[in-house]
């Protein structure tokens, strides 16, 4: 039987969390080889295998259904699987790695607390300045969502891949949406959020695929692990 | 499936159309710029070596309109038939499909040509098989009119226009204008009723900030958006009265006219010229022998594209949900892509995909 798949993440607080996520369930994870290794396993169960990937990466794979079970954020799993809720169960919030995905604009534009405003402000956009209103942000699909649902057709996107939070100040982009804790960088950064503009409030999760295909094993092995986890 | 489109061509060809076949790759920021980041996850894209994102047509009145203005005076009268594949992201349907359709430019005589499109739209679907589609017309202009004519603040005529053709947004938007909102307060330290201090206030915020220099909206803009503010914010009680009567105005078009013409009078509007212009189009249809008890005319149909202009038609089969085709006047779009001015434009596309559902 081949084993089934669960996605950890590789580095930084996310990793350290959920090792504890792990360890608290009883669950020890081994590296599988040399000690920088991208691939373990869990002590005593030989049918599973630990992929360390990054947040992105683990939800990607889960909408694709390479791996079975993994932990990552809500933002991840929203932005990253196209038609998320028929691809992959949000099985358990686990407190950490919280953060909010927000519409911020330059703390200048006083006249626009709410989308509402910045309907009006990119429908006048073009007319005023021969060029559409542009979002940096690195969750494009989240932020096409929001904007249709609040009405807003006359922007574009511009993709950042680094800090986003600078865009505005150097003239990247008009305005960004991207993730906050606290506000503080936004804040450092002359912006302000939205009145209505909080897209996601998001934290890590235990994440189910619901493409990945498992045989009756597999299956028992998956909600072995899902029952320990679920605590 | 194959089919015989030789009448449909020579159908258009004998109309006095003459085929073109634009490219199949552009740059992809000729349809954002155009049609809004909306459309963007629905264009196949691809990325060529020097990082310019191209995109697959995703149907061929942007590109013929370019074709045009690339190869003459942008004013000139041109009239441009296609078949062929175009490309969008589609949930239930294939990625490539045909369309086909025509294009009609620089024809001032617009009530004519609306008409000439709707019979010459007719006649293409009969080839296909189609005899006697459903056929739904709109006309943003007369919508236009009528904002024009209410006691309205300018900022609520635009944001009402945008939002025509989107049924449940407007009437959103319309009980927000009755109900009216919290005016905006100040920055610290500015007065009420002291523009150049507002204006000095956000100057400074923007220099603070390190936005000053960036192109994009200025201290002027904000602070004159500010004060438009305050009077977006007041309630209006009357006008969205008479627009959501306006609205629900539908049903066969001669009478849905006199009823936007009771709906003038006893509101005082003045939407002669517009009504005018719906009614010249209607007398057209009736010369060219068109049922108009057949057109199901609807106040609130339009199109969420801000380069249609006026007349929008759809067609539909018998038994299907989605256009089989979809038209009207776009009469801003050339000048959005650099003609420096109107041009006059109206034209149809087929979905040839959908076609062998509705027969």
């Amino acid at each position: 039987m081949s084993a089934i798949v669960i996605g950890v993440p590789s580095k930084g607080r996310l990793q350290e969390e959920s090792a504890a996520v792990f360890a608290r369930a009883g669950l020890n994870l081994e590296s599988a080889g040399a000690a920088r290794s991208y691939r373990g396993r869990i002590a005593g169960m030989p049918g599973v295998e630990i992929a360390y990937l990054s947040a992105p990466e683990i939800a990607r794979e889960i909408g694709a259904g390479a791996v079975h079970l993994g932990i990552t954020g809500r933002d991840q799993v929203e932005e990253s699987i196209p038609d998320w809720k028929s691809r992959a169960e949000l099985l358990v919030p686990l407190g950490f790695g919280r953060c909010d995905v927000v519409v911020a604009v330059p703390r200048a534009w006083i006249d626009v607390e709410g989308m509402e405003d910045l309907d009006d402000v990119a429908g006048d956009f073009r007319p005023r300045h021969g060029r559409r209103l542009t979002v940096a942000t690195k969750y494009v699909n989240l932020t096409r969502r929001f904007f249709a649902g609040h009405g807003i057709a006359d922007y574009r996107i511009v993709e950042s891949l680094g800090a986003t939070e600078g865009a505005p100040a150097s003239g990247a982009a008009d305005l960004i949406v991207d993730i906050t804790t606290t506000g503080e960088t936004l804040r450092a950064n002359g912006l302000k959020v939205l009145a209505d503009g909080v897209i996601l409030r998001s934290e890590a999760h235990l994440v189910r695929s619901l493409v990945a295909k498992t045989d009756t094993k597999q299956a028992k092995a998956l909600e072995a692990v899902v029952a320990r986890l679920r605590g | 499936m194959t089919r015989d489109y030789a009448p449909l061509r020579a159908l258009f060809t004998d109309a006095g159309y003459a085929f073109v076949e634009p490219p199949l790759l552009f740059d992809a920021s000729v349809f954002v710029e155009l049609a809004g980041e909306d459309l963007r996850r629905r264009l196949f894209l691809s990325t060529a070596a020097d990082g310019t994102e191209l995109a697959l047509r995703p149907d061929y009145t942007i590109p013929v309109c370019l074709q045009h203005l690339a190869s003459g005076k942008a004013r000139r009268r041109a009239n441009y038939a296609y078949l062929g594949p175009v490309f969008r992201q589609r949930r239930d349907e294939p990625g490539e499909f045909l369309q086909a359709g025509v294009e009609s430019l620089g024809r001032t005589d617009r009530a004519l040509a609306d008409a000439d499109m709707l019979k010459l739209a007719l006649s293409a679907v009969a080839t296909l098989g189609v005899a006697a589609p459903a056929v739904r017309i709109g006309d943003s202009a007369l919508f236009a009119a009528v904002l024009q004519s209410l006691d309205l603040a300018e900022p609520w005529r635009r944001r009402l226009a945008r939002a025509f053709g989107d049924r449940d947004r407007l009437k959103a938007l319309l009980a927000r204008l009755a109900s009216g909102a919290k005016a905006p307060a100040l920055p610290d330290g500015v007065p009420a009723g002291k523009p150049a201090a507002l204006r000095r206030a956000v100057s400074d915020m923007l220099l603070a900030t390190g936005l000053a220099t960036v192109g994009g909206r200025d201290a002027g803009e904000i602070a004159a958006r500010f004060a438009e503010k305050a009077e977006l914010a007041r309630g209006n009680r009357h006008a969205p009265k008479v627009l959501t009567k306006f609205l629900a105005i539908a049903g066969a078009p001669r009478r849905a006219a006199a009823a936007v013409r009771r709906l003038a009078a006893a509101e005082k509007l003045d939407l002669d010229a517009a009504l005018g212009d719906f009614e010249t189009r209607l007398d057209n249809f009736a010369r060219d022998r068109l049922d108009l008890s057949k057109l199901a005319f609807a106040a609130d149909f339009g199109r969420r594209l801000d380069y249609y202009t006026g007349f929008v038609f759809e067609m539909y089969g018998r038994e299907d949900k989605k256009p089989i085709v979809g038209g009207g006047r776009y009469d801003r779009l050339l000048s959005l892509i650099g003609a420096g001015g109107p041009v006059p434009a109206v034209g149809f596309a087929i979905w040839l995909d959908r076609i062998g559902a509705a027969r």
